[in-house]
Formats: C-alpha cells, structure tokens, sequence
C-alpha cells in the first residue's frame, strides 16, 4: 500500500537539563519493517520515539524520513501516526469521529472520509462500535479505535508506544498476533515500543535493544538472542534470562565455582570473565557445575529448578517433571557453542 | 432507639444550625420584601402580617426603579465576564502547556494579585481613571473589573488545561491539527465544564461588586449594588424596598447557582482524583 517508510536517525542526542538521556543513538529502519524498540524502564526508547514523531525536539542529530530530513519539521508535517500507550482518544467524539478526525483535518470530502472509516474500523473489528464514546468501551476496544485512527490515514509510518500494555495477558497474546498480521497485510513500516522481550521477540522483524540511552545492540530477535552482545542484553533478553556466572580463564580453562573445563575458542585472553548459560541449554552430566536445588517451579509441560552455584542463583529449564527435590545436589553442563562469555570488566562480549 | 439513629438526629441538627447561619439572613429578607415598612419596624418582628407586592412594584416601576440599574449591571457585570473568558482562555492554556519564559513567576505574580485588598487600590483606580476620562463609565468599570476577575479566570482555567492529558493534544498534532484546531477541537470541549464554572464565577464576582462601583461609578453607570445601596440614607432607611431590591438583584445569582451546581461542585473538586473534574 505505502511503498516509503524508510527511517534513519543519526546520533541523535538527548538532553533533559544536565542529564543526558539518549547519547547518539543511530538507527537504519527499512520500508515495511516491523521494528521493536527493547529496553528497561528510562533506557531512552520511548524519548527516541518521541523524537520520531517530532513531539520532542533533539540536542543534537538527525531524523531522515525516505531521505528527507525532517528534524525541525512539525508532528503533523512528517507523515506518521502513532499508538499512545494510553491510547488517547478523544472521550468527546464517538468511535467515528475519532477514527475520522485525522481525515477531517487535511479536508477530505465527507463521503470519502465515510467510507475510509468503515474500512478502517472493519480491518479491526470495531465497525459495529461507531456509534459509541471511547468510555463505553472495553480496553481491548479503545485499543483497536486507536489502531483504526492510525491507519485510516494510510501513513508511512506508524509508531507504536506499548500499546498492549494495558491489556490483560491473554487479549495482549491475541492481540499481539493481530498486530503483527494487520502491519504484513499493510506494509508499513512499524516502530514499536515495548519493555517486554517476549513481545519484541515474537513480533518483531529486528530490534534495539537498549541499555542507559545507548542502543546496547540491534538485530533479528534470534541474533540477539543467540549472541547477546552485553552482560546488560544477556540479562534482559530470554524468559528467563541468561544465567550469569562469574569465572576466570587461565591457560584456556574456563575455571566457574569449584570446576573448569575446556574454554571456548572464541574466550580470548585470561582474564575475569562472566559464563552465560541459558536456563535451557543446561543438563545433567557427572563432570558438570555441582549445584543446590532450592527450588522446583513446575509449569506443567516444563519446569523452571532454582538452584545456587557457590552462593550465586541460577535457573534451569527442565522438559517435562524433572527427577530432583529441594535440597539435592545436581551436577550440570552445557555444550561448549552455548557458553557465553563476557569480559568481567568492559561487559563486552568476548 | 439505636444510637446510630441518634447520631443521624444529631448530624441532622449540627447541619441545620450551621445552615440556618447562611439561610437566616435570606429569609429575613424574603419576607422582609412582603411586608410594609410599618410591620418591618413592628417590635417584637411580625411573623404572621399580611403580604404586599407593593414593594416590588415600587422597586421595579416606582420612582426609585432599579430597572435601569439591573441593566446597568447586566452591561458591567456581562461585558467584563465576556472580555475576561475571551482572554483567560488562550491565556491560560498558554500556562498550562506551553514552555513559556519566566512562566513561574508569571502565574506567580497573577496569584499575588489576587491577594491584595481591592481597598488599596481604589485611589491609583480613581486616579487613573479620571486621567483616561473613563470615571463613571461602562468602558472603565469593565477595565476594572478585568483587573481582578482575568487573574482569576485564568488561574482557575490553568487546572482545568492542565487536567486533560498532554498526550491527547499530541495525537491530535500528529493528526496534523495544528496548535489551533487541536485547542478547539480536542482540548476546549474537554474543558467545557471549566469554562463554565469560571463563566459563572467571573459573572458572579462582577454583579456582587459594590466597592469599586460606588466609588469609581455611581452616577451614570450605576449598577444595583450601588443602587440598592441608595435606599438608605440619613433621613430613614427603607427597608422593605431594600429588601425587593435585594431579591431581585440575588435573583440571577441563584438561578446560575442552581443551573450550574453540578459543575461547580466538580470544578471545585478538579484535579483532586486523577481525571475526576474532566468528563
């Protein structure tokens, strides 16, 4: 439908007074792209968002929209809608009216503007709720009219700022789904904000995972996943996250707790360095990591063992019922090509 | 009988007796405006006396008509509440949302204005009025009266702006709105029960106003307070006639009181509980 839809940003900075928030994040987004912005609480994702949409002027940097460089232009100048996270819609029109305003102000006649909005409204299953205000309707509701507002006007770019996040956990599953069909059946490019790496995970084409301001690392989400490029990205991405040992290599042995093995090729020098192992890469074998079972969460299909490594707790993923109790002993491992090792001290990966 | 009937009974009496505070004086006046000026004299005060209208006829088409003053205080008390929303409005939205110089200090100092005593400020009034040859006339009366009901409505309105959430006027700038269009058409319909309430405020404040009146007007613009006011004098004081007077002149404040209860009980209570004055 939209063919454009490309977004660069170029070391865009920040300033909120003496605090710095964002410290030259750059960003090359391709047209049709479904791209999660990740990150803690005040790591700057939504700010660069912000900035996107021209609701926030930048320190320093620059804003390309298909090549134009649109960092003075005002919100309404760049050709982008946007999804708040409190949906904003406006509680004095109905759910036509709302979904009709952006059409309203650029002067579109009033049948074309009739027709786009039952268009909208049916491609999210709201065209029997026109008639209603905003306050009349569910939460998953005023999601959709809010969809409905950004994508009638058939932008180049829609911005999305955790927009399930007021959703209870099952809608958000479902809708989640929906989401990510309606941006395929529209082709148009997506920025997408969110705290939850599942959601970034599962939805996205590629991420930023960010990190204090600074985009720690960008890719596919399995990249990211596979190769976490800090402790910080290795400890937010996975459910649940990486477990983080700290070890030291000496003479190519990987020494973690009370045992050392062969050290991956790609460890580098000695050093202090942080093994990271995801929960479900671990199993039992005689010559692993002796470690104490605290305790047994069972999910069912899987079960999550907390366990602690010379004092430090580490989980792991076990399918099916796993055969130990509190308070027993397991020796774990893993293969070599999942050990992650980070350096101790610059929190890079080696 | 239980004792939290007998707590009811006691609320009941304790509510009454603070209320016949507020209640007394009016009703007092009520049939004060019923009666002849010899029963109003009459000692110990009549209850039961036979009711006249003679009052309000005078008061209205006699001699001593304040007609012409409710006019006169429609013009004043009209003119002012309209100038005063015209300004307070895009003033006060100004405040709430834009990142303004000295913005502080600025709704600081329209605070402050309101804490003087209107005493002092009648002579440099006076004064300034008579220099500008607007003593005595419509046009400095509003000027005047905007002096203290603009800082007023504006600073009431502020809440009101600031109560509509900042993400709703971005949406509609990113709906290509604009400043303009998104104040008239997402953020002022919002604010609609604020608007009233300062209307009413505003308008109140001016048609109860007596000081400014009877010193910087009086003559040619002569509002009812001031006009009421006339009915006593060194000689005797008509009381009776004072009290039509005074019914009518209360008139139109209870009636706005009355339309306008529901959002001014709102309106007082804005910003109290999150998003509890909107709607």
């Amino acid at each position: 439908m939209n063919s454009g839809g490309r977004v660069r940003l170029e070391g865009i900075v920040k300033r909120h007074g003496a605090l710095t928030v964002l410290h030259g994040i750059d960003l090359d987004i391709q047209p049709g792209e479904f791209f999660a912005l990740l990150g803690p609480s005040g790591s700057g994702k939504t700010t660069t968002l912000r900035i996107l949409a021209g609701l926030e002027p930048a320190n320093a940097g620059k804003v390309w929209l298909d090549d134009q460089d649109v960092t003075m232009r005002e919100p309404g100048e760049r050709d982008v809608a946007m999804v708040f996270q409190s949906y904003a819609l406006y509680p004095h029109m109905t759910v036509g009216e709302n979904i009709a305003f952006p059409l309203r102000m650029v002067g579109m006649p009033s049948a074309a503007i009739a027709s786009a909005v039952r268009e909208a409204a049916a491609k999210v299953r709201i065209d029997h709720l026109l008639e209603r205000r905003p306050g009349q309707l569910s939460g998953g509701q005023q999601q959709r009219c809010a969809l409905a507002r950004a994508i009638v006007r058939q932008p180049r770019l829609f911005l999305l700022d955790e927009p399930l996040s007021n959703l209870d956990a099952k809608l958000r599953l479902e809708t989640r789904v929906e989401l990510r069909k309606l941006q395929r059946s529209l082709g148009v490019t997506t920025v997408y904000v969110t705290h939850d790496q599942e959601e970034a995970m599962t939805i996205a084409d590629r991420m930023a995972v960010f990190m204090e301001g600074r985009i720690a690392q960008s890719g596919t989400p399995a990249e990211v996943f596979a190769r976490p490029a800090t402790i910080a990205v290795a400890a937010f991405i996975g459910s649940p996250p990486m477990n983080l040992l700290p070890a030291h290599i000496e003479a190519g042995r990987l020494h973690v707790a009370d045992t050392q093995f062969d050290a991956p090729p790609s460890a580098g020098a000695d050093g202090n360095v942080v093994l990271g192992v995801r929960p479900g890469a671990l199993r039992i074998a005689s010559n692993g990591i002796a470690a104490r079972v605290e305790l047994v969460e069972n999910m069912g299909d899987t079960a999550i063992v907390d366990c602690t490594v010379g004092g430090t707790p580490i989980k792991w993923r076990v399918d099916g019922v796993p055969g130990v109790r509190e308070g027993d002993t397991v020796y774990l491992t893993a293969a070599q090509e999942a050990l992650h090792v980070f350096d101790a001290t610059t929190g890079q990966r080696r | 009988m239980s004792q939290r009937r007998w707590r009811t009974i006691g609320l009941t009496l304790v509510a009454a007796a603070l209320l016949s505070i507020w209640v007394i004086p009016v009703l007092w006046a009520l049939l004060t405006s019923f009666k002849t000026e010899r029963d109003v004299l009459a000692y110990p005060p009549l209850v039961f006396f036979e009711p006249t209208l003679a009052n309000y006829r005078e008061v209205l088409f006699g001699a001593s008509s304040i007609l012409p003053n409710l006019v006169s205080s429609v013009i004043v008390a009209g003119s002012a509440t309209v100038l005063t929303m015209l300004f307070a409005v895009p003033a006060a939205y100004a405040l709430a949302r834009l990142a303004l110089p000295a913005k502080r200090a600025g709704g600081f100092y329209m605070l402050a204005t309101q804490m003087l005593p209107p005493v002092g400020l009648i002579i440099p009034y006076y004064l300034i009025l008579q220099k500008v040859g607007a003593l005595d006339t419509y046009g400095g009366m509003t000027a005047i009266y905007l002096t203290f009901s603009l800082p007023f409505a504006v600073w009431l309105m502020v809440s009101y702006f600031e109560d509509v959430p900042q993400e709703m006027e971005e949406a509609a700038l990113l709906d290509r709105a604009g400043r303009l269009r998104a104040l008239w058409h997402v953020i002022l319909p919002q604010v609609r029960g604020g608007i009233a309430v300062t209307t009413i405020f505003v308008f109140l404040n001016a048609w109860n106003e007596f000081l400014f009146a009877v010193v910087l007007a009086g003559n040619r613009v002569r509002p009812v307070t001031v006009a009421m006011f006339n009915f006593i004098s060194v000689e005797q004081t008509q009381w009776a006639r004072l009290a039509a007077g005074a019914m009518l002149a209360m008139a139109p404040v209870i009636v706005l009181g009355l339309l306008a209860q529901r959002h001014i009980v709102k309106g007082l209570t804005v910003g109290a509980v999150k998003g509890g004055g909107r709607r």
